[in-house]
């Protein structure tokens, strides 16, 4: 597959005299393929929109080098730019417009055939209210406006950042379903969020980031497995009985109030045997498998309190320049 | 092409913009109005008085002239309380530029020829608020409403939207002008035929007036320019009007309070708004009060004359200094 955004060892610190120097992003690296649909995670202020916006030659990086669909970023943005479509977090538009004059304008200063603008209302569920003006439009119309606005080009490359900001559930699925499709037809989607559970439904790709820098990346199954450290939740009659079997046996348990959570296992067997052979029956052997939100509180969370940012990769692909391989779980042991 | 025709259209849909319109037109209509109110067309007998009475007033010119002549020659012994120029040519009726007409003497009549000039420095003077005003909330709303930023993912070229922004902003008011000129001078002149008289329209009056009008439509364009660059470089409308609040209080009246308490020679050499004026009026004549200070006997002349050329330049050279930084400054400045 080929490359449609690749991001190399970007840097950029922003000087303000209030606040002083702060680095918003610190050698970072992505590496988005065609028809990935491809979630970017990251606490707030973790360099996401910064990326985004050095991506699409908004913010000029000190450092590090970005291409778009196999152009140079931001000096040859231009002759590729037709082909993104891209909002950067909540898009404003003119209170006094109505969607539709505001998509028919922008159709008209990027040269695209203005029949896209009913086409591309359509698409994202606001043709019945596309010539209201914007004002009366809730946070949810307008972010819905804001993606239509991406679409108008018939983008090879769809770069979101938040969409789902301010829409409600029903809106929320409709987003998924309008990603899916698109991710269909063929489309690449770069989504930033902050619904992680949204993250794991729609994306089969991750980038995760934490102060500035990738700290995992890879296809979401494999970041998630990569984080899986056996556990089973374990219900028995007599659980205290239970966990002295099973520790004896030399595994790792921990009572919890009316079950126990064994760690380390990779076939359950293990545990049913264990505790079957003395004659304590197994009354649901359940494993406990990490999800995208545990993994990235872990990531982005026990790194700042430790002060250490151990980069992992979990897929196949080889680490760009200065990222370190590590297996998971020796990564877990430092940690620890 | 397709960026100017939607940036025109823009522009025109802005609420500002339209407001601006609509209050020339009320000022337009109220002084339509007033005028048509306060003006009658004069009857054959007002007319011949006033004929006689501007007759009249060139006949005493005359005989003031000669008897001045005549004093010079020493053919006639002066008065007690004659006052006589040192060159008698200065009171030469022959050399005025104009002479009494029958429009001075006519009451509550309407005189296009005799109303123009100040008529037209108004409609000028709305027109450079309005430029400057229009110029600065254009580019400033746009940037802090996210407008701009929308506009480059869909045409990387930072130079290219801010000059097309420019242009349509200069275009448009280059059109408004001169519909507004036209319609004004129009509605008058057709007043002073109705209901008034249009006076001595021959010889250099339309000319003059056309220059006047030049050297105001080119005045309206550089107020939009500044006013558009200044926000462009303090991103906000606001840093347009405080900038020139600014450059008031603290330089136009307060240094040149600073300039007559240390004597500065020619301070008015330094305030823009003797360029303005020489600019707008050809030339203007100004006075140094510390050129004719003691030590200095005899005849003592302290004015000197500024000249719409050297006007044009500091207009000009300032307009073109902070509209070049403004693109300078945009072009590498992070959008957020």
């Amino acid at each position: 597959m080929s490359a449609v955004i690749e991001i190399a060892g970007l840097r950029k610190t922003f000087h303000s005299l209030r606040q002083g120097r702060r680095v918003a992003v610190d050698g970072f690296d992505m590496l988005v393929e065609a028809g990935q649909v491809h979630g970017f995670l990251g606490p707030n202020g973790s360099g996401k929109t910064t990326t985004l916006r050095a991506l699409l030659g908004l913010v000029r990086p000190d450092a590090g080098r970005m291409r778009v669909l196999g152009a140079d970023s931001p000096e040859r943005l231009p002759d590729v730019a037709g082909r993104v479509g891209a909002i950067v977090e909540s898009p404003q538009f003119f209170a006094n417009f109505t969607a539709h004059r505001t998509l028919r304008l922008l159709a008209v200063a990027g040269g695209v055939p203005t029949v896209r603008v009913d086409e591309v209302l359509e698409q994202v569920g606001l043709r019945d209210r596309g010539h209201e003006r914007v004002k009366g439009y809730s946070l949810g119309m307008k972010q819905r406006l804001a993606v239509a606005s991406a679409l108008l080009k018939n983008p090879e490359l769809l770069i979101l950042d938040e969409p789902a900001n301010g829409l409600d559930p029903a809106g929320i699925r409709e987003m998924r379903d309008l990603t899916r499709s698109l991710a269909e037809a063929g489309v690449t989607v770069l989504l930033s969020s902050h619904i992680l559970a949204e993250i794991q439904l729609i994306c089969d790709h991750v980038t995760i980031v934490s102060r500035g820098r990738r700290v995992a990346y890879g296809p979401v199954e494999e970041v998630l497995a990569g984080f899986d450290q056996h556990q089973w939740r374990v219900r028995v009659a007599d659980p205290e009985q239970a966990g002295d079997l099973l520790g004896r046996a030399g595994l790792s348990v921990t009572a919890g109030p009316d079950h126990l959570v064994v760690t380390g296992v990779e076939d359950p067997e293990t545990i049913s045997r264990t505790l079957g052979e003395q004659g304590v029956w197994v009354r649901e052997l359940v494993p406990l498998r990490p999800d995208l939100e545990s993994v990235f509180l872990e990531l982005t969370g026990d790194h700042e309190h430790m002060g250490v940012e151990v980069p992992r990769q979990v897929d196949g692909a080889p680490p760009s320049d200065g990222v370190i391989d590590l297996d998971v779980r020796e990564s877990r042991e430092v940690d620890a | 092409m397709n960026l100017v025709r939607a940036e025109l259209e823009r522009l025109a849909a802005r609420r500002f913009v339209q407001l601006m319109v609509v209050l020339l037109a009320a000022a337009f209509a109220v002084t339509v109005v007033t005028t048509l109110a306060g003006s009658h067309r004069p009857s054959p007998a007002e007319l011949s008085r006033a004929q006689a009475q501007a007759a009249e007033s060139v006949r005493e010119m005359e005989m003031t002239y000669d008897r001045c002549l005549r004093i010079r020659e020493g053919s006639l012994p002066p008065a007690e309380n004659d006052y006589l120029p040192r060159d008698c040519a200065q009171i030469d009726p022959a050399q005025l530029d104009e002479l009494p007409t029958a429009a001075d003497y006519l009451s509550g009549v309407f005189v296009f020829a005799k109303e123009a000039e100040p008529l037209l420095y108004f409609l000028i003077a709305f027109l450079t608020l309005f430029g400057f005003l229009v110029g600065a909330s254009y580019i400033g709303a746009d940037l802090n409403s996210g407008g701009v930023v929308n506009l480059l993912l869909w045409r990387p070229r930072r130079s290219t939207v801010l000059a097309a922004k420019l242009g349509t902003l200069l275009g448009g008011l280059v059109g408004l002008s001169v519909l507004a000129s036209v319609a004004y001078l129009g509605a008058f002149w057709l007043i002073g035929q109705a209901s008034g008289l249009v006076g001595r329209t021959g010889g250099d009056f339309w000319p003059s007036l056309a220059a006047i009008w030049g050297r105001g439509l080119v005045l309206v364009l550089l107020a939009a320019a500044l006013g558009f660059a200044v926000a462009t470089l303090g991103r906000l409308t606001s840093a347009a009007l405080g900038a020139v609040a600014a450059y008031v209080v603290v330089w136009e009246l307060g240094a040149r309070l600073v300039f007559q308490i240390l004597q500065v020679g020619r301070p008015d050499r330094y305030m823009l708004s003797s360029y303005l004026a020489a600019w707008l009026s050809g030339e203007v004549r100004l006075w140094d009060g510390n050129a004719c200070g003691p030590g200095i006997s005899g005849y003592c002349d302290g004015s000197y004359t500024v000249t719409w050329p050297s006007g044009l330049v500091v207009l000009l050279g300032l307009t073109g200094a902070l509209v070049a930084a403004a693109f300078t400054v945009f072009r590498r400045r992070d959008l957020m």
